[in-house]
């Protein structure tokens, strides 16, 4: 269930998401986070398992907090991609997979970026990327009106509508909007809409 | 005083009567027997050096100067087996960071895990490694140098020597060290230092780091 989306641009990031939580055939809950801030420049949306999604945030979480200890400086977006993907990685091999798909997002150093990981371990890099079982309808959108040299502020509108239209198809996602704006310069501003 | 034997109740190893660490002293000492190395950096590039020497006639010496990966190198001195193994642990901590994070590990980060490693002999009745080793590399930070010594301590800054005389070396260093020296002004203050320590006619084998490559490159015995 679930729609999120992260996009990429040259003055930052956006990730958003749908609200809805599904038990079945039933809308468990109808206000849900499904972004989650990793530091003030690095976010991740989730999609599937909300208990696995949890705690392969948390446990990144800790592993990065215990890395820029260590060494003084905090993780670029990569290292924080590929340290979940080597974490779900390990989970697979191991026969426990954590069933859920991350989009990693955020601004460092090297600028903007994008990264899709799934519960095989797979670590993609991407200019825009969706989760969950809205994605092919939130694809579909940001397939036909993606652009490289889209502001911000564009990137954050086909955001928005590419998390509704799959809203407006996709039964497990509904309730809402929830939008991440990372520019270039860090901090993250969140905005919650309704269903309309 | 290792071998003094265990009084009542007392381990041989661990503290000596005035709170010091045998073991731990005992391997400073090995690293005082072992040839002048100095390591010194400025903003720009960091210099490994470290003499070899043949233990015999028609023997090859054995390397002194190390690379860790593409972008950290490091040397040392003391037991060479010991160092040796030094060096192997750094080297698989350095690819298990480029396994789990996909960057070149920071020195910091490396120095640290020798000196843990370091540690970890200090709480058992084992030999801590006769060695003490200088790691340097070029980080997201910067040009970085630290030595870590038997008893798990690290330190950074501008300048490092170990081995024999390793004050003298230091000393020939803090007085000739300039803030924007070129390389082979560092080079030739790495050479004299250890010609100090040494006080023979003396081969020295060196390893660069410098901006902005940031890679770790050895030079060979001149």
């Amino acid at each position: 269930m679930t729609t999120t989306v992260a996009i990429s641009s040259k003055e930052g990031v956006v990730l958003a998401s749908d609200k809805r939580a599904s038990k079945g055939f039933f809308i468990g809950s109808k206000d849900v986070q499904k972004i989650y801030p990793l530091d003030k420049s690095i976010a991740v949306t989730i999609a599937g398992l909300v208990s696995d999604a949890e705690y392969l945030i948390n446990l990144a979480k800790a592993e990065r907090k215990l890395l820029a200890l260590g060494r003084d400086f905090p993780l670029t977006v990569r290292e924080t991609a590929k340290l979940i993907a080597n974490l779900s990685y390990r989970a697979l091999k191991a026969y426990q997979p954590y069933y859920a798909e991350l989009l990693v997002a955020g601004v460092d150093a090297d600028g903007p970026h994008v990264y899709s990981s799934d519960p095989s371990g797979s670590l993609i890099k991407e200019e825009f990327a969706s989760s969950g079982s809205g994605s092919p309808l939130a694809y579909g959108v940001m397939e036909s009106s993606y652009s490289k040299e889209a502001s911000l502020e564009e990137i954050k509108t086909l955001a928005e509508k590419a998390v509704r239209a799959a809203m407006e198809r996709d039964p497990g996602s509904g309730n809402g909007v929830v939008i991440v704006t990372i520019p270039l310069s860090g901090g993250q501003t969140v905005v919650s809409k309704g269903v309309n | 005083m290792a071998m003094e034997g265990p009084g009542p109740g007392r381990s041989p190893f661990f503290y000596g009567p005035d709170g010091r660490l045998i073991q731990v002293d005992a391997a400073l000492e090995a690293v005082r027997r072992g040839s002048p190395t100095v390591g010194l950096k400025t903003k720009d590039y960091a210099i490994l050096a470290s003499q070899v020497r043949p233990a015999r006639p028609l023997l090859t010496p054995s390397e002194k100067i190390f690379v860790l990966d593409d972008h950290a190198g490091a040397t040392g001195s003391g037991y060479v087996g010991d160092l040796m193994n030094l060096i192997e642990e750094a080297r698989v901590q350095a690819q298990r960071h480029r396994l789990v994070y996909d960057t070149p590990m920071d020195i910091l980060s490396l120095a640290k895990h020798i000196g843990r490693y370091f540690h970890s002999f200090t709480l058992y009745t084992v030999r801590p490694p006769g060695a003490s080793i200088i790691l340097t590399g070029a980080d997201p930070l910067g040009i970085q140098l630290y030595q870590v010594e038997p008893g798990g301590t690290y330190f950074s800054g501008q300048a490092a020597a170990v081995g024999q005389e390793a004050e003298k070396a230091l000393e020939v260093i803090i007085q000739g060290y300039k803030e924007d020296m070129s390389l082979e002004e560092g080079i030739e203050l790495a050479r004299k230092a250890i010609g100090a320590a040494a006080g023979e006619e003396i081969s020295v084998e060196y390893g660069i780091v410098k901006k902005p490559e940031g890679t770790f490159e050895k030079r060979p015995a001149s």
